[in-house]
């Protein structure tokens, strides 16, 4: 006897969706027929605030697009406005960027794998474990740019300021523990069977699909595409560090995850190398210039900038105007990667939507702007 | 406002106790339920007792407030010592509700569906700029300034975000609010290592 189509809506308050989303699921038995995805709750317009602004105005707005990774989303902007402004980055400070923004990386890899394990189900262990990592990155973070959560620490050429005087020691010192304690995840994780079975060739998505969805970052590399912009368009001195890229080839859930926890070796070593190269440089400021009511000129030309964010390729597109943008146009990761969902769940059981939703890595507010 | 939600307050209860008493008469008489519930009834320092040392939040969060929510809920913070046991995932079984974030003109009459979903006493917590007034999105046009615009407030945390601190210390005012001093307020306590301590820093 076939059996009737029922309808289960989830969200848009819902603890495991991360944020507000709101998702409409036929099922048929135990199995997804259709899905419908509404997103918009969180909307506020920031493309529109950024227009009545002037440029250095606008990095606290640009932090809160990604709450768990906001340094990124402010460098990316004030990389956007250097290019307009025709502003080189010190030396210094391009390593000072590059060593923050991998530990930002470590940090919010680091708070998807206790979210996403907490989702599966294995209730709180790694989510503990992960928060005391998080913790110690976040402390660092704390000294070196005087916020815990939000920076505003990026300034035109430079930082807001020098780092402390034992920085280097520091960030060698957490390098060494994150290096130390994140493989005991591994044995919680990976020797765990009821992980591997909920994970491993669930929620599978094909090289060629993830290619025509537009997806990006560690989903792009779980299914076995070689991109990273990091790689692909090298920005400050990516030329110059030796990382590899961890990619993997069923795009299941759990390669998902593979390639988040290799990411975090990589970026470990990528740290090491620029704390290596910065404490070696004879002229380490790192100093930009200061925030003043008429900053530096843009030139009127178009720019667009590209970024390896946590969660994927973010990219932006603005019109210039002297002191503030005519108009900026935001690409983030976490908009196209929803995308996959549906060709994703289609045909997976309801019990797997919530560890495929949470392998997708997305942020409510980035997907809303 | 305040008197007319009291008044209900207060109607609610006694239907309750109406149906309690009707339930008692119709079948066998419980002794102990009924004695319990006399006691209930007229003993109030024992109802706010209890209702100030079981405070359980709601587990929901609405933007980036709710990452700080989630490390108050981490190792960061032993707060189940104070009685806010568990962050609950449905109203029905929750006392108090954290509005973590900024709220939308979409999202705000669902949120006052959560607020009325959830069985009364009820208490409510603005936490961060964005709940208590519109934050740095105030001249958006899609924000509401500040949820005391849809709901009553009893407490409000001021930061962007605030530190999974001042939320505990929030939650300590509200059980002062709520009646009393707190259990374990009065007790003083000294750690053995003290004097042992050396602060490795990361």
């Amino acid at each position: 006897m076939a059996m009737s189509i029922m309808r289960i809506n989830i969200g848009p308050i819902h603890p495991s969706t991360h944020g507000l989303l709101r998702l409409i699921v036929d099922v048929e038995g135990d199995t997804i027929e259709n899905i419908d995805t509404r997103i918009g709750f969180l909307h506020r317009g920031v493309e529109k605030l950024l227009e009545n602004r002037i440029y250095m105005q606008s990095p606290p707005f640009m932090e809160k697009i990604d709450y768990v990774a906001p340094m990124s989303w402010d460098e990316l902007f004030v990389a956007t406005v250097e290019q307009a402004t025709g502003t080189e980055v010190k030396e210094g400070a391009q390593y000072i960027r590059m060593i923050l923004l991998e530990f930002q990386r470590i940090a919010s890899h680091l708070l998807w794998m206790g979210t996403f394990l907490n989702d599966l189900g294995q209730m709180f262990t790694i989510f503990m474990w992960a928060f005391r990592e998080r913790a110690a990155v976040l402390k660092l973070l704390e000294d070196v740019a005087e916020g815990r959560m939000f920076y505003v620490n990026f300034r035109l050429g430079g930082m807001k300021s020098q780092p402390p005087s034992d920085f280097i020691d520091r960030a060698y010192g957490l390098a060494d523990y994150l290096e130390t304690k994140v493989p005991e995840y591994k044995d919680l994780i990976d020797n765990n069977p009821i992980f591997m079975q909920r994970t491993k060739h669930i929620g599978v998505l094909k090289r060629q699909d993830a290619i025509e969805c537009g997806v990006s970052g560690p989903v792009l590399r779980g299914s076995g595409v070689y991109e990273d912009v990091r790689k692909s368009n090298p920005y400050y001195k990516f030329e110059k560090i030796k990382f590899s890229l961890p990619t993997m080839v069923n795009g299941d859930v759990y390669d998902r995850y593979r390639v988040r926890y290799e990411e975090i070796f990589e970026s470990i070593k990528i740290i090491k190398q620029c704390l290596r190269e910065y404490g070696s440089l004879e002229n380490k400021d790192a100093t930009g210039l200061k925030i003043k009511l008429v900053g530096p000129n843009a030139k009127p030309d178009p720019v667009i900038v590209n970024r390896e964010l946590p969660r994927g390729e973010g990219m932006i597109y603005m019109v210039p105007e002297p002191q503030k943008p005519y108009r900026a146009a935001f690409r983030s990761p976490s908009f196209s990667n929803i995308f996959a969902l549906k060709r994703i769940a289609i045909g997976s059981r309801f019990a797997d939507l919530f560890a495929i939703l949470g392998s997708l890595d997305i942020v409510m507010p980035d997907i809303d702007k | 406002m305040a008197d007319s939600e009291e008044a209900g307050f207060l109607n609610a209860e006694r239907k309750m106790d109406r149906l309690i008493y009707k339930g008692q008469t119709a079948e066998q008489p419980n002794v102990l339920f009924v004695k319990l519930a006399d006691i209930m009834k007229h003993a109030n320092p024992l109802k706010t007792w209890s209702r100030k040392n079981s405070v359980w939040p709601m587990l929901f969060g609405l933007a980036c407030c709710a990452i700080e929510l989630m490390d108050f809920g981490a190792e960061r913070i032993d707060a189940e010592r104070k009685g806010y046991l568990l962050f609950r995932g449905t109203p029905r079984q929750c006392d108090v509700m954290i509005v973590a974030g900024w709220v939308t003109k979409s999202i705000a009459p669902r949120l006052k569906t959560l607020y009325e979903q959830m069985a009364s006493p009820k208490y409510v917590i603005a936490y961060g700029e964005c709940a208590t007034c519109g934050g740095p999105w105030f001249e958006s046009y899609n924000i509401i300034h500040g949820i005391d615009q849809i709901l009553p407030v009893d407490i409000y945390v001021a930061g962007c975000p605030p530190k999974p601190e001042n939320l505990f210390q929030a939650l300590i005012n509200l059980q002062k609010k709520i009646g009393g001093d707190i259990i374990g307020d009065s007790e003083r306590s000294i750690s053995p290592s003290v004097g042992r301590i050396q602060e490795k820093r990361l």
